[in-house]
């Protein structure tokens, strides 16, 4: 316990623990739309497009954040506007945006020299790097996040249940584009701390584990923000005590919370019954062709 | 005149760009048809979770001594099964459940890996892959993989339209949906497996996406967009193959044999789709004025 509260006593891993918070509570909030949306898919892309950002920042010596910022918004542009095409799925375009984001990046980079290392940090996130204006950055761009999803949480919330009353009343295509840019936003920032791959987790895990208490937008916003930074503040605590990867630590730890929610939540709705079975089965299926 | 038919050959002279090259054709084939399945069932997002849970099975393989191939397979294996059997799950969303798969998966292999530091260049290689390094063996190993993937396919055609078209009538007619379903998702973590280690993860989501859905936006019909979206792929290869080959022996540039596959392909998909805007939009004028 002792070591416990040592470990909490350095800078580095009080700026780190603020960061996980931040991070944490800012993710869980957007990812409430990212579920209701649908958007897990365009998370994980966003997060590899700024990929080929940060490899031109580097190469041109400009600051990483900028490069991802730019590259981030160019997905989100390509994808609203491909979004009206009805005939390739949005899955298809994001999948051939996802690629082919991933592809510039690798070839930019395999034309320099011993740039691995760099690499590795993007993919899996040095939140112990942390450094205080980089706190602040998240602080802005979270608060930034915050206010506009108060601000438009009713056009927000209505355009996700219900897109042709929102078509009626005709700002359903500028509210998309918000919605993609509030989650390229969470996305942005994350990725320095937990990486590209492990941002998508923090975006989706702790909003469905919100979701299975509750059925209220409201109400899943405020849990799934607080289980979020719970899930960063126990992740990197657990990473500084037994030294491994805190943006796989934070992940296991949301997924190990969802874990307990869903078997929590199972046993309360449905005691142990028979019920459980069908779940698993092809319900659809006549009972007399049944083998 | 001679400069071009050179410009064919003289990337091919050397053994293990030949080697290369046949892997790629391979793969083109094998991702071209299966990247139309891929589409017709929006699979895309499963199909890159793939590339990505596969990694913990190659760390622990990695540290066991034991083949990578066989623990991306196990790995991968793993993650298709989990997916099909929670897909219909009422309490998980199907989207959030792949990237919970994903996530988890991924950081299981990530931890495995801090414990270790000389496990870098290897991850470096699952990423980008190797192509220009590939062995004989592994290019026998893609072409049995291949052969065992499309005749399953082809032996599987009738219920795979069936559940991909009418999903309510292939249940009511008694078909094995979730069979199927798990059939397919271990077949596309075959071919991830069989694809990753020649080409990296990049490469294959592009190979079983992009030409797929370049070939949609010219055909509708599945027979001619797995010909074209097979076509579509190995020019593509070949392309990048020749590019790579190129920027470095003639201009002193590395570039990547693998991403500049990707960057290839990509930019015939922004072509045609921009061919394809452009029509459209004649049309819809044409329909205007009359």
């Amino acid at each position: 316990m002792n070591h416990l509260l040592d470990l909490y006593d350095s800078t580095i891993m009080q700026r780190a623990l603020i960061e996980a918070a931040l991070v944490g509570a800012l993710c869980g909030a957007v990812g409430v739309h990212v579920l209701l949306r649908r958007l897990p898919f365009f998370t994980i892309t966003v997060a590899h497009a700024t990929f080929p950002g940060v490899v031109l920042a580097v190469i041109l010596g400009a600051s990483v954040l900028s490069g991802a910022i730019v590259f981030a918004l160019l997905l989100v542009i390509g994808i609203w506007i491909t979004g009206v095409e009805k005939r390739l799925a949005t899955s298809t375009v994001i999948g051939v945006a996802l690629a082919g984001s991933f592809g510039i990046g690798a070839m930019l980079q395999s034309t320099q020299n011993g740039f691995t290392k760099d690499l590795a940090a993007i993919l899996v996130g040095q939140i112990i790097a942390v450094q205080r204006s980089d706190l602040i950055a998240t602080g802005i761009i979270g608060l930034l996040v915050f206010a506009t999803m108060f601000a438009t949480h009713k056009e927000l919330v209505l355009s996700a249940f219900d897109p042709t009353e929102a078509q009626a009343q005709g700002r359903s295509r500028t509210v998309d584009l918000l919605a993609l840019l509030i989650v390229a936003a969470a996305v942005v920032t994350t990725v320095p701390a937990v990486g590209t791959i492990l941002s998508v987790a923090l975006l989706t895990i702790p909003a469905m584990t919100a979701r299975l208490f509750t059925r209220r937008v409201e109400t899943a916003i405020v849990a799934s923000s607080a289980i979020g930074a719970l899930a960063g503040v126990i992740g990197l605590t657990i990473s500084a005590q037994w030294r491994v990867a805190a943006g796989a630590a934070i992940t296991l730890t949301a997924a190990g919370l969802f874990l307990i929610a869903f078997v929590a939540t199972t046993l309360v709705r449905h005691p142990v019954s028979t019920e459980q079975v069908v779940v698993f089965t092809d319900t659809r299926r006549p009972p007399e062709l049944a083998h | 005149m001679l400069a071009s038919i050179r410009l064919v050959t003289e990337p091919f002279e050397p053994v293990y760009m030949r080697r290369a090259l046949i892997a790629m054709l391979l793969l083109a084939l094998l991702a071209g048809v299966v990247g139309v399945i891929v589409q017709l069932r929006r699979l895309a997002f499963m199909t890159d979770a793939m590339t990505h849970t596969v990694f913990p099975g190659v760390a622990i393989a990695f540290f066991m001594g034991r083949s990578l191939f066989v623990g991306a397979l196990i790995a991968a294996a793993a993650s298709a099964v989990i997916l099909t059997l929670l897909a219909r799950h009422p309490r998980i969303d199907e989207d959030a459940l792949v990237a919970f798969v994903l996530a988890t998966f991924f950081s299981v292999g990530v931890i495995v890996v801090s414990r270790n530091r000389t496990f870098t260049a290897d991850l470096n290689q699952l990423l980008f892959g190797r192509v220009l390094t590939i062995s004989t063996r592994d290019v026998v190993e893609i072409a049995i993989v291949s052969v065992a993937s499309l005749a399953a396919l082809f032996a599987l055609r009738k219920e795979l339209w069936l559940r991909a078209f009418d999903p309510v009538g292939a249940a009511a007619l008694g078909y094995p949906t979730v069979a199927i379903d798990m059939i397919l998702n271990l077949l596309i973590a075959l071919v991830v497996v069989a694809a990753v280690r020649a080409v990296g993860t990049a490469l294959v989501v592009a190979l079983l996406t992009t030409p797929a859905a370049t070939a949609r936006l010219v055909s509708s019909r599945i027979a001619t967009m797995m010909v074209l979206s097979c076509v579509i792929g190995a020019i593509g290869g070949w392309l990048g193959l020749v590019i790579s080959y190129d920027a470095s022996i003639h201009h002193d540039v590395r570039l990547a044999a693998g991403a500049t596959t990707v960057v290839v392909l990509t930019a015939a998909f922004a072509i045609v789709a921009l061919a394809y805007a452009l029509a459209r939009r004649r049309e819809t004028r044409q329909a205007v004025v009359s």
